[in-house]
């Protein structure tokens, strides 16, 4: 999938929230990449663009292109009947609550699978995600932590999409569990998916991605191979989130993120930049080697 | 010093939560507590935050013996030992601004309703303390739950999984305003959290459980 | 390379639901109020020259078999059905609330007893209950307002007594406990502001349904009293008159009715779709 120019805006009373702002970046076969940022950045609002499932007052721009068809652009009907599920799975926040209580995880993942897929079998399904087939057989609250998340995953397998798209899929689990999912979600990258993770945990993107993108204010900040980026992060953003891990030094960034209403129209970190008088002011981004920056600083 | 011996507790009859746990915060001091989800830290929180009535053993609040819990606990008691839950959300009422969630309990307890210099050691703006809880990110939500816990002095303070929503900047900047509570008031901290990497860090001594 | 602003995700909906019923009720409202004061309308009087004249221009919906004109009684009566339903609306919440919201914050023992109390009165037919009421102490507005007052509040007393106790779960009323709050500070400051617009809805739904109770009564001979005239009253009258073909005394009195609790659980219900805590992501955060 190809992500051009890629901007979400909001209309409330007096007031325009731009959640996401021009992002270009592409879902490649055999790649996750790991989209950071602090909650309220815009990240969540961009998983929500690719699958069009914006709320009434929300205006697109740009587009989303899946064997040249544009998601952003696409009618409700083709969303239901082609995308969502089919071309794009999803990997729910809190897969428990995700679940209807009153039903097994057994019938509704069947009922996933007679929608999207009818010939295969849904053991095996849940076989792949490392769940024992017996475990279908509960009540969503009978499940742990981690098999209702693996349920979660098994449904985003259903319709056997190209595009995997996990929007927090780890928040409230331990690490172990954490581990085991990003595991899982790295292994469905090696198969030949793409994978969209979308986390603010720092330690998870590490343990899985290929990629990293680093969002900041409703702009990606800094794009690149995920290794390339912890090791040597070019912008100041990326370097002061790595320095606030217990693991990089535990310094918090000072300031405040900008208000999503009021962004400035150059770069939005200017004002915590540790270094802001040598730069240009521009927030697009540059190619910088095999990885691309919004920063202009002399490096 | 908050300890717990022997405490067993749970919700319904039959199924125990927290079989036989011991305890001991010490003033001054950050006690990390580790372990996986559904083993009882959470539990063990509301009990030594007076919030759960243990059906056996015994808390000790700085030498006195607590003998009731929730409303019927001495507010002095109450109010000694602050607490930050995990889910910012659901830990504010809905109605209130930011300013009367981080006033609330000096209200609560007939001090003049000011945020005074509360709000600037969490890092909260005059802005955002003006706003609603729908209007603000986890993060600034999390450091309102902070400032309020910190309002009344605690001795001691339960931080429940505080930073387990949280990205790794506002943890490192929420984090160091409890080590400036430890330091400069003394403070005893029980920080629960499954994140081990976090607590190596944190805490000056670390308990697992399995 | 489509480079516009555009919509895509889907409207709310509601605004039809909202416009038909403000605009009916509106209507219905104003005329209850102003148009019994246009004509000149004496019960007691009785005008044979215009018995039972079919629907026309001077008298829209006609008349009855006393020869007044219905579009005036109609309203007339719904003025004194509606005053009849706020009142019972406002004492069966501001009852159920006290009783539910007391009940829910207490809990332990009182609060079981209350609810198999409440569930006994439901056990009995509402109307029944009324009926009974009224036959007591009957003919005055006064056993009817409490007739249907005091079978309806279990409603809206089950109802907040739900929500107190969803409430007191909440990890707000943990930390206010922790802060030092007392039971009554709770009590005031979280829940009883919570609950507030579940019960005003509630209140509302109660209005539509007070309506009917009051016409089942009159209609039964066993409300209101002739001079007061509600709809449920007409309608009674009227039960003969349709024999004799003129469908329009017992239509056009019918309708009115019917609009208007059309239109105000209408209006209820776009409420309680609003009321629902906004999605987060509609705020981008």
């Amino acid at each position: 999938m190809i992500v051009q120019g890629l901007s979400v805006r909001f209309l409330l009373r007096g007031a325009e929230v731009r959640a996401v702002t021009d992002a270009s970046f592409e879902l490649r076969p055999g790649r996750l990449l790991a989209l950071v940022g602090e909650s309220g950045c815009g990240k969540s609002v961009l998983a929500s663009a690719l699958l069009g499932l914006l709320p009434g007052n929300a205006e697109v721009r740009g587009s989303a292109t899946l064997d040249g068809l544009d998601v952003l652009s696409a009618d409700e009907k083709t969303l239901a009947t082609k995308v969502r599920g089919r071309m794009i799975g999803l990997v729910p926040q809190s897969a428990v609550t995700h679940l209807t209580p009153v039903r097994t995880a057994r019938s509704q993942l069947a009922e996933a699978v007679r929608a999207l897929k009818p010939d295969q079998d849904v053991d095996e399904l849940a076989e792949r995600v490392g769940l024992e087939p017996q475990a279908l057989d509960r009540y969503p609250h009978e499940l742990s932590g981690g098999m209702a998340q693996r349920v979660g995953i098994a449904m985003a397998l259903a319709g056997d999409p190209q595009i995997i798209l996990a929007d927090e899929p780890t928040s409230g689990l331990d690490r172990p569990l954490v581990d085991r999912t990003m595991d899982l979600l790295a292994g469905l990258a090696e198969e030949g998916r793409a994978v969209l993770l979308i986390t603010h945990d720092l330690a998870a993107a590490r343990r899985s991605a290929t990629d990293l993108a680093v969002m900041y204010a409703s702009r990606l900040v800094e794009l690149g191979p995920a290794a390339k980026v912890f090791d040597d992060p070019l912008h100041p953003y990326t370097a002061g989130l790595l320095n606030a891990l217990p693991e990089g030094g535990f310094r918090p960034i000072p300031g405040h993120p900008p208000e999503l209403t009021h962004l400035p129209d150059g770069c939005a970190f200017r004002p915590r930049c540790p270094v802001p008088d040598t730069c240009g002011d521009d927030p697009s981004l540059v190619a910088h080697g095999d990885r691309l920056v919004a920063c202009r600083r002399p490096c | 010093m908050l300890s717990g011996t022997g405490l067993v507790a749970g919700y319904r009859r039959g199924v125990t939560v927290l079989s036989n746990v011991d305890i001991k915060v010490d003033r001054g001091a950050v006690l990390g507590l580790a372990g996986p989800s559904g083993c009882g830290k959470s539990t063990l929180a509301k009990v030594l935050t007076l919030l759960h009535e243990p059906w056996a053993g015994e808390v000790t609040l700085d030498d006195v013996v607590v003998r009731r819990f929730r409303h019927a606990a001495p507010r002095a008691q109450r109010t000694a030992i602050g607490v930050v839950f995990q889910q910012p959300r659901l830990s504010v009422d809905p109605r209130f601004t930011l300013r009367e969630i981080v006033v609330e309990p000096l209200a609560a307890n007939g001090f003049p309703a000011e945020v005074g210099d509360l709000a600037e050691r969490v890092g909260l703006t005059e802005d955002l303390l003006g706003r609603r809880p729908h209007e603000v990110s986890d993060g600034q939500l999390q450091r309102a739950c902070l400032a309020r816990a910190l309002a009344l002095k605690p001795r001691y303070l339960v931080c429940d999984e505080m930073t387990a929503m949280l990205d790794a900047s506002t943890t490192a900047a929420l984090v160091g305003v409890v080590q400036e509570e430890v330091h400069t008031a003394g403070v005893g901290v029980l920080a629960i959290s499954h994140d081990e990497e976090l607590l190596s860090v944190w805490a000056d001594d670390v308990q697992r459980w399995v | 390379m489509v480079d516009q602003w555009r919509r895509v995700g889907r409207a709310r909906t509601g605004t039809p639901r909202l416009v038909w019923g403000a605009v009916t009720l509106a209507v219905l409202v104003l005329g209850a109020v102003f148009l019994p004061w246009l004509g000149e309308l004496d019960e007691s009087l009785i005008h044979y020259e215009s018995v039972r004249l079919a629907p026309s221009l001077e008298h829209p919906f006609g008349t009855d078999a006393g020869g007044r004109d219905l579009l005036l009684r109609a309203f007339a009566g719904l003025r004194v059905s509606l005053l009849v339903a706020v009142l019972c609306a406002v004492i069966s919440t501001v009852l159920g609330v006290l009783i539910g919201g007391l009940s829910g914050a207490v809990g332990g023992w009182p609060d079981r007893l209350m609810m198999r109390f409440v569930d006994t009165l439901n056990s009995v037919p509402h109307l029944l209950l009324g009926i009974v009421i009224v036959a007591l102490y009957r003919g005055n507005l006064t056993a009817v307002v409490a007739s249907i007052a005091l079978t309806h509040w279990t409603t809206v007393a089950r109802i907040v007594r739900a929500e107190v106790l969803s409430l007191r779960e909440r990890p707000f009323i943990d930390a206010a406990i922790s802060g030092g709050a007392s039971r009554w500070r709770i009590l005031h400051r979280h829940l009883v502001p919570a609950v507030v617009p579940q019960a005003a809805m509630s209140a509302v739904l109660l209005l539509p349904h007070a309506v009917w109770h009051e016409t089942a009564l009159s209609f039964l001979g066993l409300g209101l009293p002739p001079h007061m005239a509600s709809i449920g009253n007409i309608l009674a009258e009227s039960r003969a008159a349709v024999m004799t073909g003129a469908w329009w005394v017992v239509a056009f009195p019918s309708l009115v009715l019917i609009a208007t609790t059309l239109a105000v659980s209408g209006l209820a219900s776009v409420w309680r779709d609003r009321l629902v805590p906004r999605r987060r992501s509609e705020l981008a955060l």
